[in-house]
């Protein structure tokens, strides 16, 4: 298993016979998946994903492991994961910090969850468990959330960083989640950044948002991403060093050559950023 | 009473799954969610935000759900008309909502719970169940993790079951859907003929419609769905086509392997 650093993209079925064709390569340093668009599946699909997966190193980004939810987990489905991620050699496996069904039924988006002790709890055992059955380290992403769901006894940060330490697994840090987080409930976005434990980032998230009305933003992978996302990334990245950095993008998809050039684009915020790392080490190491 | 973590998912849950949460979280949102465990804490936090913004989530999940489905039966969902297909949809969330978490998968569940429901309702044409049936094929088709299985090498043996490439269907429809126009805006009734057709995916990936007569439908449903042996099948087919097996059948049947060989979808016979 590889351990990619540098821009990648999120691999969508909208352009994946671009990629397949070489557009993409020398262009993003690897290819972010969900494994839910491929498990379970013939035909051409995963003879094509074969193929990119010799080119491209591969991070896998789940959909639906439901890390907040109640209901057991699914045998049936960790069985195919496992197979998935080891066919295509994630070094590391991550989902979001949500649940996506209850009592049976698959609702198929990122449910909020309250931030207290029992969910951190709950949430960090289903990580371990996960880890577990997977066998490889899991990385859990902060969600952009719209309602948090009851009284939570402490902000996200500390909820994040609990569920970090009792899991003890990693961070898929996703800073447009932060920053539609910030707008939606007026908190400061460096502030929420500097009480998570960055030690734990392993990955990276950047995307853009659309509006649902005047007073929510909503987290839709549906346009460019702003220029005080690209700042927050510089900001971690100053912090972090190289990570792996994906650009996701779900809706209103540009061509893809207009794609690439955002990828671009967050590549030159992302340099930017690791020069600056550098030379903090240097400074760190041998002093001013 | 639920456990506290379990109540607060059970009250988003309903919110977004109940054909009737909007009215009812916009006539006492707090009695909606006392009625689902939650208590004053958490009951007054989510007062402060409203039942509006609880709803915002009812819209994502149903707008994201109610489009993957459109998009695999645009044609069907467009001849049931929008506020029909909505009202549908909104029940089948009400009722089972998705239990697999492949969203490609959710369409074949709509259509599967959709099915007896479309089927009584005298208002819904009655060739739709047919066509959603027949739009889902192609995804279904090209994505089943079966086919694409190797030849057996054996020849044929009339006392062995034939293997059959994994990806292929028997499709047997009361109306002959799939000669509708792919137009959005049509609204064409298909010929009210009973229409078979065998559906596979060939080596390249690719979904084939094959039309075939009704002689042999049978024979497929025998070996291919039932898995009998080549001759039990052929027997079986007969005798539900009313008829002896003749010379003129086993001829046609003959044809029916040779072409199936020719597309790849049959395989040989199944060792023994």
């Amino acid at each position: 298993m590889t351990t990619p650093t540098g821009i990648g993209l999120g691999l969508r079925a909208a352009f994946i016979e671009r990629v397949e064709r070489g557009e993409a390569d020398g262009k993003v340093a690897f290819l972010e998946l969900s494994p839910e668009n491929y498990m379970h599946r013939g035909g051409p699909a995963p003879r094509r994903l074969g193929a990119i997966s010799e080119r491209f190193d591969i991070i896998t980004h789940g959909l639906m492991m439901s890390l907040g939810g109640v209901d057991p987990f699914d045998d049936e489905y960790f069985r195919e994961l496992r197979s998935f991620l080891d066919r295509h050699r994630s070094p590391w496996h991550s989902d979001h910090l949500c649940w996506c069904g209850f009592d049976g039924a698959l609702l198929h988006d990122l449910l909020p969850i309250p931030f207290d002790t029992g969910t951190a709890i709950r949430v960090a055992d289903r990580v371990r468990a996960a880890q577990d059955r997977l066998g490889r380290p899991m990385a859990v992403e902060n969600i952009s959330w719209y309602l948090e769901l009851g009284r939570g006894q402490r902000d996200e940060p500390e909820f994040v960083a609990e569920v970090l330490e009792r899991a003890d697994c990693l961070l898929m840090l996703d800073v447009n989640n932060v920053f539609v987080n910030s707008r939606n409930h007026g908190f400061d976005p460096y502030t929420w950044l500097a009480k998570v434990p960055l030690e734990r980032v392993v990955q990276l998230h950047v995307a853009g948002h659309e509006l649902w009305d005047d007073t929510l933003i909503i987290d839709t992978h549906g346009a460019d991403v702003r220029n005080e996302v690209y700042d927050m990334l510089a900001w971690v990245i100053e912090r972090v060093g190289p990570k792996p950095v994906v650009l996701e993008r779900d809706s209103n998809i540009p061509p893809f050559a207009q794609l690439l050039d955002e990828v671009a684009a967050v590549d030159r915020v992302y340099q930017d950023a690791l020069g600056r790392w550098h030379a903090n080490q240097l400074v760190a190491k041998h002093g001013s | 009473m639920a456990a506290k973590g379990e109540a607060r998912l059970a009250a988003m849950s309903a919110a977004i799954r109940a054909a009737d949460a909007p009215q009812r979280i916009r006539a006492d949102y707090a009695a909606f969610l006392r009625e689902h465990g939650l208590v004053d804490g958490d009951v007054d936090a989510l007062l402060e935000r409203g039942g509006e913004r609880m709803l915002v989530y009812r819209s994502l999940v149903h707008n994201r759900l109610r489009n993957v489905v459109r998009e695999f039966i645009d044609r069907s969902a467009a001849r049931r008309g929008k506020s029909e297909f909505r009202a549908d949809f909104d029940a089948f969330m009400d009722e089972q909502a998705p239990v697999t978490p492949y969203l490609r998968d959710v369409p074949a569940e709509f259509v599967a719970w959709v099915t007896p429901r479309w089927t009584a309702n005298e208002a819904v044409p009655p060739y739709l169940v047919d066509l959603a049936r027949h739009e889902l094929l192609e995804t279904d088709v090209r994505n089943d993790p079966a086919g694409g299985e190797e030849p057996t090498e054996l020849p044929l043996a009339l006392d062995r079951p034939l293997r059959f490439d994994g990806s292929c269907r028997l499709m047997r429809y009361a109306w002959a859907v799939h000669k509708l126009p792919y137009a959005l805006e049509d609204t064409s009734t298909p010929p009210h003929v009973l229409t078979n057709l065998l559906v596979f995916r060939d080596r390249t990936g690719k979904v084939r419609y094959l039309e075939i007569g009704e002689w042999s439908a049978l024979v497929l449903e025998e070996l291919i769905c039932r898995k009998l042996p080549v001759a039990e099948g052929l027997r079986r087919a007969a005798d539900r086509d009313g008829a002896s097996l003749d010379d003129e059948r086993l001829a046609k049947a003959a044809n029916l392997f040779a072409e199936l060989a020719d597309h790849g979808v049959l395989l040989g016979a199944e060792p023994g």
